[in-house]
């Protein structure tokens, strides 16, 4: 054992102490108070790059315009409210690692949510720890609020249950009664299989005659599908529930058009803005879509839309709409309670009425989900005049929260 | 005044510095060590092969996972405590380690390198898609640590004491008639099997020797995460352990655990306070390759009690031709531990 | 009857799309023993920039897109062969994995940039949009266009290795490269010459494919280590060797979709340990003694 990497070495170490000691912030939970006097700091940590980015980066927008707009309305309890972010490269270690840091260095008052579930299982813990809220408005694993329920947790988001149930509802009233042939389509991991299984859990439970002719769980992120396609198109299903969403399902429709699946198949998919937005004149005329937070469809978004359109470039997506709605969650919990304290906050939410740029939305007592509906509709045929893309026909379906949640009872039975 | 410094006073001054640590840092600052100190030991137990044996080997991150999910499963389908975990880690480890290694060792150099990241993709795929078994994608999440563990300084304790005794393992074995035997066959292998040494076994010992303390890190990974997901087995996982001896110098034994505490510290800086992080990684990693492919230890001149090293023949394409040696010659040049050696 | 004929069809179009990334990446192992993880940042190169060249797709412009993509590829190639690569060739492959790691983040980071996160799609011209029936099944014209652009760049590269003097001088360097030096050959212009061969063959795959992906971040990952399992089986350096490489993932893909689901992923990867447990350097490739 060289002698001079040795003393080099624990001079590092040395280093490495007093260099973090001199910045570091007392063990256990950090005080909010942050940044300085004058403002209030919120982190939002979630996939800035690679395949899913792009849900990621519309959250932070929304994230980020909430804040800029509650600066603009003289701030939040007197403080300008400062937005940091880091990029989670959808994994769990690093998203915790990103929360724990924004805690303990940056001293935010509220963390908002990542885009995998997985990384939001990994943050949830976290954020509890040190009595921080979490926010989750774009990742909505039902064991998010089920399993792994800390107070601190809250979800504006409809969970995995929730969407597939609105989508039976939907294919309920339009069957009428009558056998109808299902298939299903969905990513090969926890999501897909927890949708799909939602899927027809929800289908039995409406008593809709169905008969699954053909399941495919295609890898995520595949690009060569054309054996799971053609046992579906061969199956030749009236109906196919799709629970893949953003870059997948873009690639299924490209492909599954040319394989004809269009013209004797109702899809039913998460054909949401930004997936109409990138196939543009491809987009499925007919095929029913889901979407958590539809921007053309819900009243009162209007001027939300122009004011992103003017920032962005780009109206926004459900996850903008989200994030967004989300901060507004917290912001409200802050002034309720007086204070930027986790504890205070995270007490003075459950069983709010807050008002949000998409309407009142109360947050249920029992497992902090936000009672929101889910959005159900057909691809138009044509590109919307006021939006120059292609959206939804009207009327848009919305399923109620009431119709579609799990009962309180049957989330707390998920605690186990 | 020349003092007369003998390891072990050396190692004592390191290991009382990193104690005293221990009390000083917050909870941030040592769950980032804690974390560094597990792949400290990934690192070094990788440069077992890849520096003291000279096989580059992209599979190590197999036995890491399989160290973590070792702890995860046996939590979750089990209801094992964290010890029995970890006791079991080393020899499910040690055991895929020797069935990886009897397969993966028939090969040489690159395709060595490129069966045992077949390897690991294999394994993170198994891992990926056994959703019943393994939870797929999500991972394994929840409270497998006991509550002594949990808390962020004793849990430092915890993982540096383990982490210091499996190192002191590790350098008896390089420092024993096993390593030097080893060292002479990366050097040069068949010399070493005129001498009558059995190669293929002693790599196959140094492989599972290898992958043991590879599962024990990953077990050690659940300290610091508490969870295991697919993502601990695949092949960028093994990488960053051979970045991590490359990095902090793979001639050396400790150079690979600062290389590991030099990417956890500089991996958070970065995605802490940038969102360029890919931008600037991927410049200091093209830069390392052009200028200091020696790594760290190359850096601060210790590296002078290094062996000379043969030098190798290479592609006549590639081996500069008419251009001249950029960086000036063999002297500076590491041995081709993954080169196509013409022997 | 009909299923195997849509399976057939989508494992040739497949494999058709791996064989020419493949056959660049393993050109380029081949005649200079580089190993490029950023081989699949062109690939998804030439996708991007096929989406801002020719996004309308009407007829001759969405040509004209995919030249331009893959000769634009090329140009790239040629300025990181100049910058970065000639650099490295002297150095282990070790280090050339940390060199060509750290462009492909670069490139990544550079595309969020020019190109933003949200996925694209391209629309191929009218006269290949539609759609074949065959034998009872129906699948997409445009398969057959890529499996038509595979077997071009086969024949392209087969001519171009068999019959220029250019593709002579790289066969010998993957051959004989000592013979290749003593006879004076300027080997400067090759490596770079080659290396953007290779570049352009990726970002020629990258734009064929457009019509069928969205094409987004993380295009360049999903390719790469399908691209190099394909050149591995098949031996490095040799161009026939990627086509059976890529033949055979593409049906080993489809095999096991069909029969296991659960395992297809993994198959991939049992293929290749077993081709390399048999065939140490793959199946056409050079064995490093005989050498």
């Amino acid at each position: 054992m060289r002698p001079a990497r040795i003393v080099a070495a624990a001079t590092l170490a040395a280093a490495v102490g007093t260099g973090s000691a001199a910045c570091s912030s007392s063990s256990g939970s950090a005080a909010p108070a942050s940044g300085g006097s004058g403002t209030v700091t919120i982190g939002e940590s979630t996939t800035l790059s690679g395949s899913i980015a792009e849900l990621g980066q519309s959250g932070l927008q929304g994230v980020q315009l909430a804040a800029a707009d509650l600066n603009a309305h003289g701030g939040l309890l007197g403080r300008k409210v400062r937005v940091v972010s880091a990029d989670d490269a959808a994994t769990p270690a690093t998203g915790a690692a990103n929360v724990r840091s924004m805690i303990l260095n940056d001293h935010v008052a509220a963390i908002f949510g990542p885009v995998s579930s997985a990384v939001a299982a990994a943050e949830e813990p976290v954020a509890a720890e040190y009595q921080v809220p979490i926010f989750f408005h774009t990742s909505n694993d039902i064991n998010l609020l089920g399993k792994g329920f800390t107070r601190y947790a809250f979800q504006v988001v409809p969970n995995t249950v929730m969407e597939s149930r609105a989508a039976a509802d939907y294919l309920a009233a339009q069957s009428g009664g009558k056998q109808i042939t299902v298939a299903t389509f969905a990513p090969a991991y926890s999501f897909g299989y927890d949708t799909v299984g939602g899927f027809l859990q929800a289908l039995k439970d409406l008593h809709v005659n169905d008969k699954l002719v053909a399941q495919q769980f295609p890898p995520l992120e595949a690009t060569s599908i054309s054996t799971y396609l053609s046992r579906i198109v061969t199956a030749r299903p009236q109906y196919l529930f799709n629970a893949q969403f953003g870059g997948d399902l873009v690639t299924f429709t490209k492909q599954a058009d040319g394989y004809g699946l269009f013209g004797k198949t109702k899809v039913i998919a998460m054909y949401d803005s930004p997936v109409l937005s990138a196939l543009g004149p491809a987009a499925p005329a007919g095929a029913i879509g889901f979407d958590r937070a539809p921007f053309w469809a819900i009243p009162g978004l209007s001027s939300f839309n122009s004011q992103f359109h003017a920032k962005y470039g780009a109206w926004p997506s459900e996850w903008a709409v989200l994030g967004y709605t989300a901060v507004q969650t917290w912001a409200y919990g802050v002034e309720k309670a007086h204070s930027f304290a986790g504890p205070g906050v995270a007490a003075a939410l459950p069983g709010a009425t807050v008002p949000t740029i998409r309407g009142d939305i109360t947050i249920r007592a029992c497992d902090h989900q936000a009672e929101v509906p889910e959005y159900v509709g057909t691809v138009a045929g044509s590109v919307d005049a006021a939006y120059g893309m292609t959206l939804w026909n009207p009327p848009v379906f919305t399923a109620p929260f009431s119709t579609i949640d799990y009962s309180c009872a049957q989330m707390q039975a998920l605690r186990g | 005044m020349t003092a007369v410094w003998r390891p072990a006073a050396g190692l004592a001054v390191l290991a009382a510095a990193l104690a005293g640590l221990g009390f000083t840092l917050g909870a941030s600052q040592l769950l980032t060590l804690n974390e560094a100190a597990g792949l400290a030991l990934f690192a070094v137990a990788t440069n077992l092969l890849v520096g003291y044996g000279g096989l580059v080997s992209f599979g190590q991150a197999v036995f890491y996972g399989i160290g973590a999910y070792s702890v995860a499963l046996g939590w979750e389908h089990l209801h094992w405590s964290y010890w029995e975990g970890l006791a079991a880690a080393p020899l499910l480890g040690g055991a895929a380690a020797l069935v990886v290694g009897l397969i993966a060792l028939r090969a040489r150099f690159l395709y060595f390198a490129l069966l045992t990241l077949a390897f690991s993709q294999l394994a993170y795929e198994i891992a990926e898609n056994q959703y019943h078994l393994t939870g797929g994608a999500n991972g394994v999440f929840g409270a497998m640590l006991p509550v002594s563990l949990a808390q962020p300084r004793t849990g430092y304790f915890f993982v540096l004491a383990v982490t210091a005794g499996c190192l002191a393992i590790v350098w008896k074995v390089t420092a024993s008639p096993f390593g030097l035997t080893l060292r002479s066959i990366r050097e040069n292998r068949h010399r070493a099997e005129a001498l009558g040494v059995n190669v293929f076994g002693h790599e196959l010992i140094a492989f599972v020797v290898s992958g043991v303390f590879c599962s024990v890190a990953g077990a050690l990974f659940v300290v610091y995460s508490q969870s295991a997901y697919p993502e601990l087995l695949d092949w960028t996982q093994s990488g960053y352990a051979v970045f991590m001896a490359v990095i902090g110098g793979m001639f050396t034994f400790l150079g690979p655990a600062l290389g590991a505490l030099v990417y956890t510290l500089g991996q958070q800086y970065l995605v802490a306070h940038t969102t360029q992080w890919q931008l600037i990684l991927g410049a200091a990693l093209v830069l390392i390759a052009l200028f200091r492919p020696d790594g760290l230890a190359g850096v601060s001149g210790l590296a002078a009690r290094r062996l000379p090293r043969p030098r190798l023949a290479r592609s006549t394409l590639a081996a500069g031709g008419e251009d001249g040696e950029p960086d000036g010659g063999p002297a500076k040049r590491p041995p081709g531990v993954a080169g196509e050696a013409r022997r | 009857m009909s299923t195997f004929i849509i399976d057939a069809v989508g494992a040739l179009s497949t494999a058709g799309t791996l064989f020419i990334v493949s056959a660049g990446l393993t050109l380029v192992f081949g005649a200079m023993r580089l190993i490029n993880i950023a081989h699949g940042s062109f690939y998804m190169y030439g996708a991007f920039l096929v989406t801002t060249i020719g996004a309308a797709g009407a007829g001759l412009r969405f040509w004209l897109a995919v030249a331009s993509g893959c000769v634009a590829v090329g140009l790239i190639g040629t300025a990181v062969e100049v910058s970065v690569m000639r650099r490295i060739y002297n150095g282990e492959h070790l280090t050339q994995l940390i060199a060509t790691f750290g462009l492909f983040l670069i490139f990544a980071d550079l595309a969020l940039k020019l190109w933003g996160s949200s996925s694209r799609t391209v629309t191929a011209p009218a006269a290949v949009d539609g759609r074949l029936t065959l034998g009872g099944a129906t699948f997409p014209e445009y398969d057959l266009v890529i499996v038509g652009f595979a077997a071009a760049a086969g024949l392209g590269l087969w001519a171009l290795l068999q019959r220029s003097a250019f593709g002579w001088r790289i066969r010998a360097a993957v051959e004989d490269p000592e013979a290749l030096q003593a006879s004076g050959i300027n080997l400067r212009l090759l490596r770079t010459a080659v290396f953007a061969l290779g570049a352009g063959l990726a970002g020629l795959a990258g734009a064929v494919v457009t019509p069928q992906v969205a094409v987004a971040p993380g295009m360049d990952s999903a390719i790469i280590v399908s691209a190099f399992i394909v050149a591995i089986i098949g031996g490095l350096g040799s161009v026939a060797g990627a086509a059976l490489g890529a033949l055979i993932i593409g049906t080993a893909e489809t095999i096991g979709t069909v029969v296991a689901p659960s395992w297809a992923s993994a198959f991939i990867y049992l293929a290749m340990i077993i081709v390399l447990v048999l065939r140490p350097a793959g199946l056409l490739g050079i064995p490093e003694q005989a050498r």
